[in-house]
């Protein structure tokens, strides 16, 4: 499905990534592990256009991904930030409106009712704005603002970042359903338990490079390379 | 997404209620100082919608205007056509117009921004000013204003001509707040707050700029067509960019991104404007002095201050009011 081939990305003059290659596949989720500052949220940013590819490919499905976040959004690949980026001055109900109306039509398998019927919570504060929301409603509606878009390839920057334990264990379950719905995830997460439980493929991001490819067991299993590559 | 709080209705009534009583009962002069404020009004209705909604500060507005209002004489003095016909064919060249130099200058952000809108906005004053066509710097004159006769209404009459330009007024600002209502407004209060997420959603961002640009255009090319019929006279001068740098001042001074506050800031600028020009030529100082203390009491113009200073008050004493009134009912049914 996604195929990253010896990229090299980075911000202004530091070069973050260094031929860094990898392969999500088509209905599986793959967790990308590693330690601060290893190049993880710089992969997704250069996978979605905000940073530019220096070198190296990065195809989806065997075509060149699009040159700007627009042409990549449209391509199938929705991405939910770190920051989530909800849009404070528009009420829940618009938030989700931005995508709805412009990827959904009543065939489409992502409807407004259906997100609702995901995350119950945003239907009892549909009328709310952005900055009346808990950092987990945040999350659920980031969330479900880009499944609005019907992704073929959903990628989540980490989505446990700064939450309750409680909102942890709920945002996990919902994204579980998605995966046996099928969905495609890329995910970045520092919660190992939460995305090794969730993930079927993991790669270890370190200086840039990958150093560990395995499933999800193997990592598990593999105390060394936890210890080694992720000081766990 | 922009919303009509309690104090923004009250003041929007307040406002209606006044220049409708200055309509009916001043005399020639107040007519014209009221007329003023509604063309000023409008302009910067339009000025705020891109600027206080779409963060994109424009120093063309002033030229734009002068576009509605040099179409506007073009059309019927030099074309024949009817002044109604006239009239939206003004506002839809405007339009055009500010929609090209939206979707140019989309890619550009602050400063830059404001430089490109400035650099558009001294060209079409350039051109005209050089342009026979258009009467050179002698402009143009003996533009009519609408035949409304059928209806009764002589707009050659001052009075009614300022009743038809608050109507007018009215109309622009249901449009304004029915755009910033709508999906596009919402994309566009999206835009501002953050232009690369909104792509990242799928979003054609220089699109979504481009046509509330175009809109904005459009109903500052009314004001320029009605600018035209009221002095029945334009020259080059009105698409000075001092003339947009005003429409700036106005709307910082009355309130950016609430629509309201530029109005009563056309309002409080032009009053200000012939008052203290009375008593001394130097206005401008005044007017300087009232925009400095504006802006470093750190409230959103002097609609923010009043916002600031009474609007929780307000709601809070509508709430009450409705919580009374609910327990009342509840009494009474038991």
């Amino acid at each position: 499905m996604l195929d990253l081939t010896s990229v090299a990305s980075g911000y202004g003059e530091t070069q973050v990534l260094h031929g860094l290659s990898l392969r999500a596949e088509q209905g599986r989720v793959l967790a990308v592990l590693g330690r601060n500052g290893a190049g993880k949220s710089t992969t997704l940013k250069t996978i979605m256009g905000l940073l530019p590819t220096r070198e190296g490919t990065i195809t989806l499905d065997g075509q060149p991904m699009g040159k700007t976040s627009y042409d990549i959004a449209r391509m199938g690949i929705a991405y939910v930030p770190e920051t989530r980026d909800i849009f404070p001055s528009l009420s829940v109900r618009e938030n989700l409106e931005i995508t709805a109306k412009r990827f959904g039509d009543s065939d489409s398998p992502w409807t407004m009712a259906r997100v609702l019927d995901l995350f119950p919570r945003l239907g009892e504060r549909m009328n709310n704005g952005g900055t009346q929301l808990s950092g987990g409603e945040q999350q659920m509606l980031a969330i479900a603002r880009a499944l609005l878009m019907n992704p073929r390839l959903l990628i989540l920057d980490e989505p446990t970042e700064g939450l309750a334990p409680i909102i942890v264990k709920l945002i996990h379950d919902k994204l579980m359903e998605l995966k046996h719905e099928g969905l495609s995830m890329i995910l970045v997460e520092q919660n190992f338990g939460f995305a090794t439980s969730l993930a079927d493929d993991v790669v270890v991001v370190s200086k840039g490079q990958v150093v560990w490819t395995g499933d999800a067991d193997a990592i598990r299993a593999d105390e060394n390379a936890q210890h080694r590559w992720l000081g766990v | 997404m922009f919303q009509h709080s309690a104090l923004r209705y009250t003041a929007l009534i307040l406002l209606a209620v006044g220049a409708f009583a200055q309509a009916v009962t001043a005399g020639y002069f107040g007519l014209e100082v009221l007329t003023e404020i509604l063309l000023l009004a409008m302009l910067v209705l339009a000025l705020d919608m891109v600027a206080g909604f779409g963060g994109m500060v424009s120093l063309c507005h002033g030229a734009l205007m002068g576009v509605g209002a040099y179409a506007y004489a073009i059309l019927t003095t030099k074309a024949g056509l009817a002044p109604p016909v006239a009239l939206g064919g003004s506002i839809a060249v405007t339009g055009a117009a500010a929609w090209v130099i939206g979707a140019i200058g989309a890619r550009a952000h602050g400063i830059y921004f404001i430089m490109a809108t400035l650099a558009f906005g001294q060209m079409a004053y350039s051109y005209v000013f050089e342009a026979p066509f258009f009467g050179g710097d002698d402009g143009m004159g003996g533009i009519p204003r609408i035949d409304l006769s059928l209806i009764g209404l002589d707009l050659n009459d001052s009075r009614s001509f300022a009743l038809f330009c608050l109507a007018l007024l009215g109309a622009a600002y249901g449009a304004a707040v029915l755009i910033l209502r709508s999906g596009l407004g919402r994309s566009l209060t999206g835009v501002m707050h953050n232009e690369q997420r909104m792509r990242a959603l799928g979003l054609t961002v220089w699109r979504v700029k481009a046509d509330v640009f175009g809109l904005s255009g459009m109903i500052a090319g009314l004001a320029g067509a009605l600018a035209a019929q009221h002095v029945m006279y334009i020259s080059p001068g009105l698409l000075a960019w001092t003339v947009s740098g005003e429409a700036l001042v106005v709307v910082i001074l009355g309130g950016l991104g609430t629509l309201v506050g530029p109005m009563i800031g056309a309002a409080a600028f032009v009053i200000l404007k012939h008052e203290v020009s009375n008593v001394t030529s130097h206005w401008h100082l005044v007017v300087g002095v009232l925009l400095i203390a504006v802006v470093m009491s750190r409230a959103n113009g002097l609609f923010g201050w009043i916002e600031a200073r009474w609007g929780a008050r307000l709601e809070r004493r509508l709430s009450d009011m409705t919580r009374k009134s609910d327990a009342e009912e509840i009494t009474t049914d038991a």
